[in-house]
């Protein structure tokens, strides 16, 4: 489907404590001014709250930082959509095991470990490319379709 | 960067009510348990989080609410939300936390099926 490229905006980021809420607070302000309805931001924040945590406990980088990078657009009939990356440059993670343990979980009362699924139930589109030179992952969100 | 939590405690007769503003993160979710396991010393068997001013919860967050829920049905007591956003809502249903807790629209509905 054509879409049409209107705003980006790239941060770094140091891993410190609640860092996650400028992430997310950036990305909210993007998908606004788009025209993105509340709730489909907060539920996009959310999933950006969770990788950010994800990225500062366990990614184990030297350089204690984490890139963002979001861009807005409109899809041709109008619907607006975000892409959202989000890299560190840590020691990467087994997407198999990662995917395995949250098989294992489902149905349970495990307390920890569920920020990917909570991340794929909130947004539209995910994909994660890990290696020993760190992690990215590319989550995309759009609105509901304008009639 | 700093979003802290606040709580404030509301003692009925019959439990209480804890309300919960800001961001539910692990020091949001350490300070709601505090609270939380001093009411439940004191013998407090019913608790109602009103999540009213709190938009942003994570993960970690949850989990020490789904400790809490577990300490208070481990005492024969119940734990129940009210006044969740639809996200917040979503994610509890994710982690499972809706499955051992009540969940209300708001807290005249939850009052009122608590007794509190």
């Amino acid at each position: 489907m054509t879409q049409t490229a209107d705003r980006q905006l790239e941060l770094t980021l140091p891993m410190v404590a609640d860092i996650e809420i400028a992430a997310a607070r950036a990305a909210g302000n993007l998908a606004r001014e788009l025209g993105m309805s509340p709730e489909k931001i907060d539920e996009m924040t959310h999933a950006i709250i969770e990788a950010c945590i994800n990225a500062r406990e366990h990614s184990g980088c030297a350089d204690n930082r984490m890139y963002l990078r979001f861009v807005g657009s409109s899809l041709a009939d109008g619907t607006p959509r975000i892409d959202v990356w989000i890299t560190d440059h840590g020691k990467g993670f087994d997407l198999g095991e990662a995917r395995l343990r949250r098989q294992q979980q489902l149905g349970t009362t495990h307390k920890r470990g569920w920020g990917l699924q909570i991340i794929e139930a909130h947004m539209d589109e995910v994909e994660i490319s890990s290696s020993v030179q760190g992690t990215t992952i590319h989550m995309v969100k759009y609105d509901e379709k304008k009639s | 960067m700093t979003e802290e939590l606040r709580v404030a405690v509301d003692r009925r007769p019959a439990g209480a009510v804890l309300y919960t503003k800001g961001y539910i993160n692990n020091v949001g979710g350490e300070e709601i348990a505090n609270r939380a396991y001093e009411l439940m010393d004191d013998g407090v068997r019913t608790l109602l989080l009103n999540l009213r001013d709190t938009k942003i919860v994570n993960s970690i967050g949850i989990s020490i609410l789904i400790e809490i829920i577990e300490k208070m049905m481990d005492k024969g007591g119940k734990i129940a939300f009210c006044n969740l956003t639809p996200v917040i809502h979503k994610t509890f249903q994710i982690m499972g936390l809706a499955n051992y807790a009540s969940i209300y629209n708001d807290e005249a509905e939850a009052a009122t099926t608590l007794g509190l």
